[in-house]
């Protein structure tokens, strides 16, 4: 009988705390001037929101915190660097030093003045050895940045604050023009005074940080949701803008995987997340979507340059076959449902200096193609075993490199898919173990050189220089467009590398440029502004009614 | 009894000691340099000084035997270290984690228990009736269909269609996180947290569930048939009478089992359910510092699942001696 009364309790008990719970019920979501974003933590909380720390490229971030400059997109075409906590910047002849003036009406969302010692203040903290993040090692564009960094020197030798001429003086480890845009990157943002508080560094993302953005932290973030409310001591964008209807709390939440972001998407959980893979038809259907705009990044295959059949000057014909036989048209329908553009170069729209139409060999041309594989073999080489082209196993790559060994055989070539796991891939690629090797970048910063420089430049290789591309003319034109200060010329100095690197060498095969990746409601959200980083630019977000 | 569980319990040292050490090895077994991926290179190609200073910072460079020894001085002083990726103590994602699993295997439990044990009854005690193959068919499905399909299949039946068709808002179940994570009593949910709390607590029930069911219905219908409840009905018991008080004990010992390892594996191991609905438990937590090679949190949040995992042991294993005294019996005259 006992048993029996405890089986029948747990029963009523059950009943009972389904019936309260019930009870206590009401509604939910997001209402009026708040926004839910289910987009920006696909897949897990934020690893970091300290901008010393960050690596990930949604604009959360650049929300909280804004730097010495920064890109002014009315034209996305032609985004512009302007001084924004600087009032002004200016370089000298060779572009090895930069003086910015700082504003002096410029706060951070508890007051504090920005002084150039705050700069100081976030570039000392963001350089030390014992706390730098990933992206520590643009310091070492500055002078003493390596010394710092490796725990040769306390200090960074190069940078020197006054505040009482409100000037920052930075001199470079060698010269270099776009400094202005990197300078607006987040790891250069300013830091208050309080993190000269912290016992350890690390606490300050994981509690009230303080920024001078548009935005700041409502509470500390959590694993399962970062909320951030107006920060009401902005003094506005690059063009004096406050955006004074901006959307008052912005609550980013975390889903496991796109799927399921969708569903609660869907379910009116939240007002945006990512499209996922293959849905972008039935998102633009159903609702708005960021899949028109372009974003600075490039899907592409580096050729492995010291590879003795596909690498080197003798074997540029093979690679022009390969890359005039892919259809990227076709890969762009069938896999990205449309949501890619088709590449024609490296560099995407979006980067000062972008040329339109650059690569030559780009397009699909089966009977080019042909002609080049045959005048390949005439000139006494043979393909003896299939090419490889490798990729990171479990990204979503499978589909899209099948897709071009298929093309390949089209023509004659015999190539075929080689998976590497994701964990060793882009150590393996960067020690030139590999043929054909897929690859893609996003800009960290949207200037030429992040693409040229980081990719293709022979002092990258065994870097990001996957192919380990080396041509002493190209190094050149790269060397001297990162030293020319006139914009006209160095982009000139620029699309003259890239076409150098394709149209002559054919050292990568670009396969598409990214575009925007957000669906959101529209019957909530009456536009929703993504920069050429593909970045929300969260303070001009309109909400309707 | 007492020293069946004090050896039980002096057992979970060595099982414990084991079995993190067997996941320290495999750790530094997995491809992938640890510091390379903490510095992102899974997405690209990393600096190498950044790679450095990591190795210098967590002492990945340090023989193995050392930070071996270093791993089990910081455990045994509950010091479970801080988190590659984001620098956060371990002991302070570990108290998350652990109250939102727990909570979920709380409810994913009560479930298979209340549901998988009255259908695997009904069942047995109508055998052959239409009730009973639809049991079987129904459990089938449920063990059947994959976590993730389930669950979206759900979602998509009480918050997404619901959402459509504008029904209102409190007829619609939630698909994500945890929501304003409001309780009662440690597990009951109040405010709109039942709400969020649904769906993943029937989908991670549902295959234990359908298996409770069919292992109840198949012990009971064994049971049915034993001498001694003949004998029961012959003293002049009705058939429930007999079920009740002669037969559901004797059947419950597989049952008991089951469940109890179901908790066990429900705390830990959910990460299908946990990933689906963005339940922030331990299972996703682990599965993700794995795939990131964040060791401290891998470590300390296994540590604590073998923990949980043993005492679930522990206490079935003092149930089953309790439901079966012939066990207990059988250690001491061993011993």
């Amino acid at each position: 009988m006992r048993r029996v009364g405890f089986g029948s309790g747990l029963v009523v008990g059950l009943v009972a705390v389904v019936l309260l719970a019930t009870a206590c019920g009401g509604s939910s979501g997001s209402a009026g001037d708040a926004l839910v974003d289910l987009s920006t933590f696909i897949g897990g909380p934020a690893e970091h929101l300290d901008p010393a720390l960050d690596t990930s490229t949604t604009g959360l971030v650049g929300a909280l915190y804004d730097g010495l400059t920064d890109l002014d997109y009315s034209d996305p075409a032609h985004p512009l660097v302007k001084p924004l906590l600087a009032e002004s910047f200016q370089a000298n002849a060779d572009a090895s030093e930069w003086t910015f003036k700082i504003r002096k009406d410029m706060t951070f969302s508890n007051g504090e003045q920005i002084k150039p010692s705050s700069f100081v203040r976030a570039w000392e903290r963001a350089s030390d050895p014992d706390f730098a993040g990933n992206y520590s090692y643009l310091f070492n564009f500055i002078e003493g940045g390596k010394a710092k960094l490796d725990g040769a020197a306390t200090s960074l030798a190069g940078v020197e604050g006054d505040d009482d001429s409100m000037t920052l003086r930075v001199k470079l480890s060698a010269p270099y023009s776009n400094f202005a845009t990197v300078a607006g990157f987040q790891l250069f943002a300013p830091m208050p005074s309080a993190v000269d508080k912290l016992k350890d560094q690390a606490d300050w993302e994981n509690g009230l940080m303080i920024g001078n953005g548009p935005y700041k932290l409502a509470s500390p973030r959590t694993d399962a949701e970062v909320v951030l409310i107006r920060n009401d001591k902005w003094a506005g964008d690059v063009n004096g803008n406050k955006w004074p209807d901006r959307v008052s709390k912005i609550t980013f939440r975390v889903s496991a995987d796109p799927d399921t972001a969708y569903n609660a998407f869907e379910a009116g959980e939240g007002d945006m997340t990512a499209i996922p893979p293959g849905r972008t038809k039935d998102a633009e259907k159903n609702y708005a979507t960021t899949s028109h705009v372009d974003i600075a990044g490039v899907y592409y295959f580096a050729v492995n340059q010291e590879d003795p059949v596909v690498g080197g000057p003798k074997n540029v014909l093979l690679r022009r076959a390969i890359s005039q036989a892919i259809d990227r048209g076709a890969i762009n329908e069938a896999i990205y449902d449309g949501n890619r553009a088709d590449a024609t170069g490296v560099t995407p729209a979006g980067i000062p200096g972008h040329k339109p139409k650059l690569c030559t060999f780009c397009a699909l041309d089966r009977a080019a193609a042909k002609l080049a594989f045959d005048q390949w073999k005439a000139a006494g080489n043979t393909l003896r075993t299939p090419l490889k082209i490798q990729f990171n196993a479990g990204a979503g790559h499978e589909e899209l490199v099948q897709m071009i060994v298929d093309n390949l055989k089209a023509i004659g070539i015999e190539a075929e898919a080689e998976s590497r796991p994701g964990e060793t891939y882009f150590s393996e690629v960067a020690q030139g173990k590999c043929q054909i090797c897929r690859s893609g970048w996003f800009a960290d910063y949207p200037a030429y050189d992040n693409f040229m420089f980081d990719l293709f430049h022979s002092d990258s290789i065994g870097g990001n220089n996957e192919g380990r591309y080396h041509n002493a003319a190209f190094d050149g034109l790269v060397d001297e467009a990162k030293r020319t200060v006139d914009p006209a010329r160095q982009a000139g100095l620029f699309q003259q590398a890239e076409e150098l690197l394709l149209n002559t060498d054919m050292a990568a095969i670009p396969i598409n440029f990214y575009k925007g990746g957000e669906v959101y409601n529209p019957k909530k959200i009456a536009s929703l502004p993504i920069d050429g980083l593909g970045k929300v630019a969260w303070e001009q977000v309109k909400l309707r009614g | 009894m007492f020293r069946y569980i004090v050896r039980r319990i002096l057992l979970i040292i060595p099982t414990i000691f084991l079995a993190l050490s067997f996941l320290f090895a495999l750790f530094f077994v997995l491809p992938g340099d640890p510091a390379t991926l903490m510095a992102g290179g899974a997405n690209r190609i990393v600096d190498p000084g950044v790679v450095e200073r990591i190795n210098e910072r967590y002492g990945l460079d340090d023989p193995l035997l050392v930070q071996f020894g270093d791993y089990w001085k910081r455990t045994l002083q509950w010091d479970l270290g801080e988190s590659f990726q984001n620098r956060r103590s371990v002991n302070d994602i570990l108290g998350d984690k652990a109250v939102n699993s727990v909570r979920l295997a709380i409810w994913a439990t009560l479930i298979e228990v209340v549901f998988g044990i009255s259908i695997g009854l009904l069942s047995a005690m109508r055998r052959y009736s239409i009730s009973d193959k639809l049991t079987t068919v129904v459990t089938a499905v449920a063990s059947a269909v994959p976590v993730f399909v389930l669950g979206f299949l759900l979602q998509y039946a009480f918050a997404v269609q619901p959402h459509k068709h504008g029904w209102p808002d409190w007829m619609r179940l939630r698909t994500q996180g945890i929501g304003p994570n409001t309780w009662t009593l440690f597990f009951i949910p109040t405010g709109q947290t039942w709400r969020y709390l649904v769906l993943p607590a029937v989908v991670l029930a549902a295959g234990s569930t359908a298996l409770a069911a069919r292992m109840t219905r198949g012990s009971m219908l064994e049971v049915l048939g034993a001498d001694y409840m003949r004998t029961a009905r012959a003293k002049g018991l009705d058939g429930h009478q007999a079920v009740w008080h002669h037969g559901l004990r004797n059947a419950m010992l597989p049952v008991v089992t089951l469940i109890g390892i179901d908790f066990g594996l429900v705390i830990g191991a959910a990460v299908l359910t946990e990933k689906t609905f963005s339940w922030p438990g331990l299972g996703s937590e682990i599965a993700d510092s794995v795939i990131s090679r964040d060791l401290p949190v891998t470590m300390g949040l296994t540590l604590v699942v073998v923990l949980a995992f043993t005492v679930v042991n522990l206490v079935v294993d003092v149930s089953y001696a309790w439901l079966d005294p012939r066990i207990r019996l059988g250690q001491d005259r061993n011993s």
